[in-house]
């Protein structure tokens, strides 16, 4: 029972510490290459947001169910003259799903 | 036709003396076709059922605006204002492309039968569910608008799109004054062909069921096309016969027993599917003519394959004495092959026996035209008919005209030709069910002629006489 005792109260403190310090730890350390990461955070929200302008155009139909280089060719089979950048964009970044699913993706259908 | 050509011999008579021995068996060659199935639009690759319904309307819409505005400007000038329902202005005379959308109050909904607060039992199967209080409601990619004026509404099915032209009212509804369709694609010069040649149509066989009356006259059917009946005239008419298409619903309605889904399935562990037996009998069948006719066998709606359209070949495995000759050819349904030149494009008949119940018309001659003149296959499919999800275009949009457009398992046989406005002509043919009529057709590749063959010995009110007969 002691020993238990001993374990468990142990491993609570350990657990508690270990948490808090990566917590301060991570609050620090993130300052000094923020700039850099700011470019590239704002320069990939535009991006994103372009894309999300896409996905609420409705010339090129309903946007749920499918990825945006799926609704981008049906667009472009029925010459409705979607823009190019979108698609190079799409094709640069295939492999984000943030990028290649349309806004509504995480929503169950 | 086929009954002159098979009748022409007068001299080789069965009633006649037997021919001398050293002539030999008479030989007829089966004449055959250039053959070329053009179905690929109508196979699903990737079976993926997450989307949504949304897709296919808006692909339909952005497939037909382009031809229906062409058609709008030919109808009412070239300066007719073609119009989204959002730019429309109250009061000015427009022409809209829009999918129609027809709100009945007697349509199935499993919304409604769920619904506690109503408590209602569950709606009673008719065979219309068309009433008065019907709305008919035109929808474009933003917007819908309620419809008024010289529309009819009965005959008006969900999921057509059509241009209306006409102006919207201070009430917000909109006047139609006209509307126009998209009317029959253009259409490849037919060949002339130097001899006739026949394609025989059968469809609603009808297997597996209780009632095995029909099988004499399937067993006459198979034997006149293998050339197994009458004289020699009508063996060598029957030579001219390249090629049997059977369309749909090869089993019947009897072989899909319900208990399989309600039963405990400890129950029925041991009890065999109907189809089973039902699709040996096919096999055995389809053996018979593939011996001696290319044949081509289309699924229907009570066949053992996919429900939805379009419907996937049954599979050959089930046909392990037929699957073995190459003139065993499993096609999807719909249909769509190039026949020495004449193409043919048809349908088992769920999409027209799926328009019959959602709108006044009767008569599947009409049905067919009505579906040709739209441009679409199957407009109230995904609504009342069960469709794949579609993303990327719609399939059953006509691209290109056929010169024989069927359907199958229709009430009565019924056939008509047609001419569009670019000189197009089509002959429409509707093939009875044959458990119920007996009856198959015979369509002439050279003349586009069509007539139906009759393989019934009683018919059914003889049967009923001649029962009451025994009674007394």
């Amino acid at each position: 029972m002691t020993a238990k005792r001993g374990l468990i109260t142990d491993s609570f403190k350990v657990v508690k510490k270990a948490r808090r310090g990566g917590k301060q730890d991570k609050r620090p350390t993130p300052p000094p290459p923020q700039k850099a990461e700011a470019e590239i955070e704002t320069a990939r929200e535009e991006e994103l947001q372009k894309l999300r302008q896409f996905d609420l155009d409705c010339r090129f139909g309903p946007c749920t169910g499918i990825s945006r280089l799926e609704r981008w060719e049906r667009a472009k089979l029925h010459d409705l003259k979607p823009p190019e950048e979108i698609r190079d964009l799409l094709l640069q970044t295939s492999d984000d799903p943030e990028y290649s699913q349309s806004l509504w993706s995480e929503y169950p259908v | 036709m086929f009954s002159d050509l098979s009748a022409q011999k007068e001299g080789s008579s069965l009633l006649s003396r037997p021919a001398s021995e050293d002539q030999g068996p008479a030989v007829f060659e089966r004449t055959s076709l250039a053959y070329s199935p053009c179905s690929e639009r109508y196979s699903v690759g990737e079976r993926n059922f997450g989307r949504q319904y949304a897709h296919i309307y808006a692909a339909r819409l952005m497939q037909m605006r382009p031809l229906l505005s062409q058609r709008a400007k030919q109808k009412w000038g070239s300066d007719v204002l073609i119009r989204k329902l959002c730019d429309m202005q109250t009061g000015e005379q427009c022409c809209i492309v829009g999918t129609l959308f027809k709100r009945m109050e007697l349509q199935p909904s499993i919304l409604k039968e769920i619904s506690e607060e109503h408590n209602l039992l569950p709606q009673p199967a008719r065979a219309k569910n068309i009433s008065e209080t019907d709305e008919l409601i035109l929808e474009d990619e933003l917007q819908r608008i309620k419809l008024e004026g010289k529309i009819d509404k009965d005959k008006c099915v969900t999921g057509s799109v059509i241009a209306i032209y006409g102006a919207e009212r201070n009430d917000g509804k909109f006047t139609v004054e006209d509307f126009c369709t998209a009317d029959l694609p253009l259409q490849r010069a037919r060949p002339a062909l130097s001899a006739d040649r026949f394609l025989l149509l059968a469809s609603g066989l009808g297997l597996g069921s209780s009632r095995a009356d029909s099988m004499l006259g399937l067993q006459l059917l198979v034997d006149m096309v293998t050339g197994q009946l009458g004289d020699l005239g009508e063996q060598s008419g029957a030579a001219t016969i390249s090629r049997v298409l059977l369309a749909g619903n090869l089993l019947s309605q009897s072989t899909q027993d319900k208990d399989a889904s309600t039963k405990a399935k400890y129950l029925t562990k041991k009890t065999q599917a109907g189809s089973v037996e039902a699709i040996r009998l096919l096999d055995e069948l389809l053996l018979q003519l593939v011996a001696s006719v290319p044949v081509d066998v289309m699924p229907g709606q009570y066949d053992p394959t996919n429900y939805t359209l379009p419907q996937q070949p049954l599979h050959r495995c089930m046909f392990p004495l037929s699957s073995v000759y190459p003139t065993l050819q499993l096609a999807s349904n719909p249909y769509q092959a190039d026949i020495d030149g004449v193409r043919f494009l048809g349908t088992s008949g769920q999409n027209v026996c799926d328009i019959q119940r959602y709108s006044s018309m009767d008569s599947h001659v009409e049905i067919l035209e009505e579906t040709l003149r739209l441009r679409h296959l199957a407009p109230t499919a995904p609504d009342t008919l069960g469709c794949y999800p579609f993303y990327l275009k719609d399939p059953f949009i006509l691209e290109e005209c056929p010169h024989v457009y069927f359907s199958g398992n229709a009430p009565t046989f019924e056939s008509k030709l047609i001419k569009g406005p670019d000189g197009q002509e089509v002959l429409l043919v509707t093939i009875p069910e044959f458990s119920s009529t007996q009856t198959a057709c015979l369509i002439n590749l050279r003349t586009l002629q069509c007539e139906p063959v009759s393989f019934s010995a009683f018919s059914a009110d003889e049967d009923e006489e001649s029962e009451m007969n025994i009674s007394h």
